[in-house]
């Protein structure tokens, strides 16, 4: 391999991890011009010497991402759904892998929360099909929790389903719990004496309590402050590189860029 | 061989640290200067890796100069924290050392 | 066993709810207390009649505040049967410590037959859990099914026992068994109509809470679920 052609890979490899190539490119140009041997013994090939320096600058583990493969673990077909003679839902599609992050975004009553309802199965469509690999998680904008039990009886009964014994639920719910700000689950009283965002805290875990392959979000973190907000965005950003797939549905439009795939429920606007 | 290749990895951002007690000096130099101290060859693979992530810890600040009548360079020098941490790193290391000869009962 | 979670989970929930354990405890006693003068006899009946309408009550509130966690206990994987199951058996357990002491009181301040008391206390508790279930699948709100609570309540104390009305009451039991217990001599027709009475009652409220969970919580057509 010639220096120009592995460093011209070099430099496509870089590219293609969104890093800017022209620093890291001419700086090894500049070595290899100093020590007259050849690019493959000096750094290696130039994927896997790209890979090495990406980490270095970014601080991560190698990426564990896959790229979207195989069949994925949601699959919503032409979803209508009519309240009355208005139509919220005309035919939408919605197809989410392992690993992948959707953003659902349209204005107010565009029926995102409806379209999410229908993906978890709690209302029916007028014509359409959902179809999920693997087992699911939801979580509303609010509700899903009982006034008179406390967090950590919340984990256990909810555990239980998914099969979890007593400590691994309360240690799974607690950890997360950690993960969203909320430090001591434990000594919190009973849900009604939370706070909304807290209450909204102890929603979240639940949905993801278990580990399921799907993870359906409805705009989750009303009442968290800003910390908590980052905090959960995180937490979709691990379970996406943990291989589940979250589909969440936002207003907030800034984090967009973070998501795999954006489908946009405002009339009008490409599907 | 290979022994040595498991000592390396793991101080080999501390020498590098060290060779730049010296002054300032780029990629290549700071190889040349490791290799005449006795490591061996460092491959440019591992050696710049080891460079960002000192960059990115601030432990080492660095810019491009013109070279003279050359391409310019990208010149390494240590930081206050690189200093900083290259002294406590030192210290913990001879502890380190002393107690693996004893250990290994090195005459 | 998830029924027993299930259980035990709606057991911390009522005795949190101080409230309704006050209500549970004190207002049998009233009634009882309510008729103790002249006509002591109908003690009995009133103070079966005060354990059904409260722990009806229980399960009322029971079956709304259970509303909003029950999807997403069948998605973590519960079957709708481990749910309501559940559910009734922590009404029942309930119920049964509720009328340990009130038969120990019957016990100890009427001369009547005891055997016909207890079996009174125990139908009533048997009765008393699912109709409040079903009342709260049925009605919106606990409002609703309060105001309907007391309507039957009241029925009961005031229809005529022969009329057909009375018969689909379904405390109506407690008054046949209740006149078994305290009349000498009695007539053992009344335990068996009683008794068959309440096991059909039983038979259609659990009916009517099994029917309403399944079709409330159930899968929906549209959706297919893979394992992977």
């Amino acid at each position: 391999m010639t220096v120009d052609d592995w460093l011209a890979a070099f430099a496509a490899e870089l590219r293609r991890r969104r890093v800017d190539p022209a620093a890291l490119v001419a700086e090894a140009a500049t070595h290899l011009r100093d020590s007259g041997r050849a690019p493959l013994q000096v750094f290696g090939p130039p994927a896997a010497y790209a890979v090495t320096l990406v980490d270095s600058l970014r601080g991560a583990t190698a990426e564990l991402r896959r790229a979207p493969s195989g069949e994925p673990r949601l699959e919503a077909t032409k979803i209508i759904k009519r309240y009355g003679r208005s139509t919220v839902l005309h035919g939408v599609d919605l197809r989410v892998h392992a690993g992948e992050t959707v953003a659902i975004i349209g204005a107010n009553g565009s029926g995102k929360s409806t379209l999410l309802r229908i993906c978890a199965g709690l209302i029916s469509p007028d014509s359409g099909h959902v179809r999920i690999r693997g087992t699911l998680g939801y979580c509303p904008q609010d509700g899903g929790t009982a006034d008179f039990l406390t967090a950590d009886e919340h984990f256990v009964l909810v555990g239980a389903g998914r099969g979890s014994s007593r400590t691994e639920a309360r240690a799974q719910g607690r950890t997360a719990a950690a993960a969203l700000d909320w430090p001591r689950p434990g000594t919190s009283g009973v849900a009604r004496q939370l706070s909304g965002g807290t209450r909204q805290k102890l929603n979240l875990v639940l949905a993801g309590l278990g580990d399921p392959d799907v993870l359906l979000l409805d705009e989750p973190y009303q009442g968290f402050d800003n910390g908590s907000y980052l905090d959960f965005w995180q937490q979709v950003w691990r379970w996406r590189d943990a291989g589940k797939a979250v589909v969440v549905v936002t207003h907030r439009l800034g984090e967009l860029d973070r998501a795999d795939a954006v489908l946009d429920l405002t009339p009008g606007s490409p599907r | 061989m290979e022994r040595r290749q498991q000592w390396l990895r793991g101080v080999l951002d501390l020498c590098v640290l060290g060779a730049l007690t010296r002054g300032e000096s780029y990629g290549y130099e700071i190889g040349q200067r490791l290799e005449a101290g006795g490591l061996g060859p460092i491959a440019g693979g591992t050696l710049y890796p080891a460079l960002l992530r000192l960059e990115r810890l601030g432990l080492v600040v660095a810019d491009w100069r013109a070279g003279d009548g050359g391409p310019s360079r990208k010149y390494y020098r240590l930081s206050a924290e690189g200093k900083a941490t290259l002294a406590s790193a030192g210290a913990d290391w001879a502890v380190f050392v002393g107690n693996v000869n004893a250990i290994m009962e090195v005459p | 066993m998830r029924i027993l979670t299930v259980a035990e989970m709606a057991l911390r929930e009522i005795s949190r709810r101080r409230g309704v354990l006050i209500l549970l405890a004190l207002l049998p006693l009233a009634f009882y207390y309510s008729r103790r003068g002249e006509a002591y006899w109908q003690s009995v009946r009133f103070v079966s009649l005060g354990i059904g309408w409260t722990l009806s009550t229980a399960a009322l509130f029971a079956g709304n505040a259970a509303r909003t966690i029950e999807p997403r206990l069948r998605l973590s994987g519960y079957a709708t049967h481990e749910l309501y199951l559940g559910r009734l058996a922590a009404l029942w357990t309930v119920g049964l410590t509720l009328i340990v002491p009130y038969f120990l009181l019957i016990r100890l301040d009427l001369d009547v037959r005891y055997g016909a008391v207890a079996l009174i206390l125990l139908l009533t508790v048997a009765v008393a859990a699912p109709f409040g279930l079903a009342l709260s699948a049925l009605l919106p709100r606990e409002l609703e099914g309060m105001l309907v609570l007391l309507t039957v309540v009241a029925m009961q104390m005031m229809l005529d026992p022969e009329t057909t009305v009375a018969h689909a009451l379904p405390f109506w039991f407690s008054r046949e068994i209740g006149t078994y217990a305290i009349e000498n001599p009695a007539d053992p027709h009344l335990m068996t109509r009683g008794t068959i009475h309440a096991t059909i009652t039983l038979a259609v409220l659990i009916s009517m809470v099994a029917i309403t969970s399944t079709i409330r919580l159930r899968r929906r057509p549209h959706m297919s679920l893979a394992a992977q």
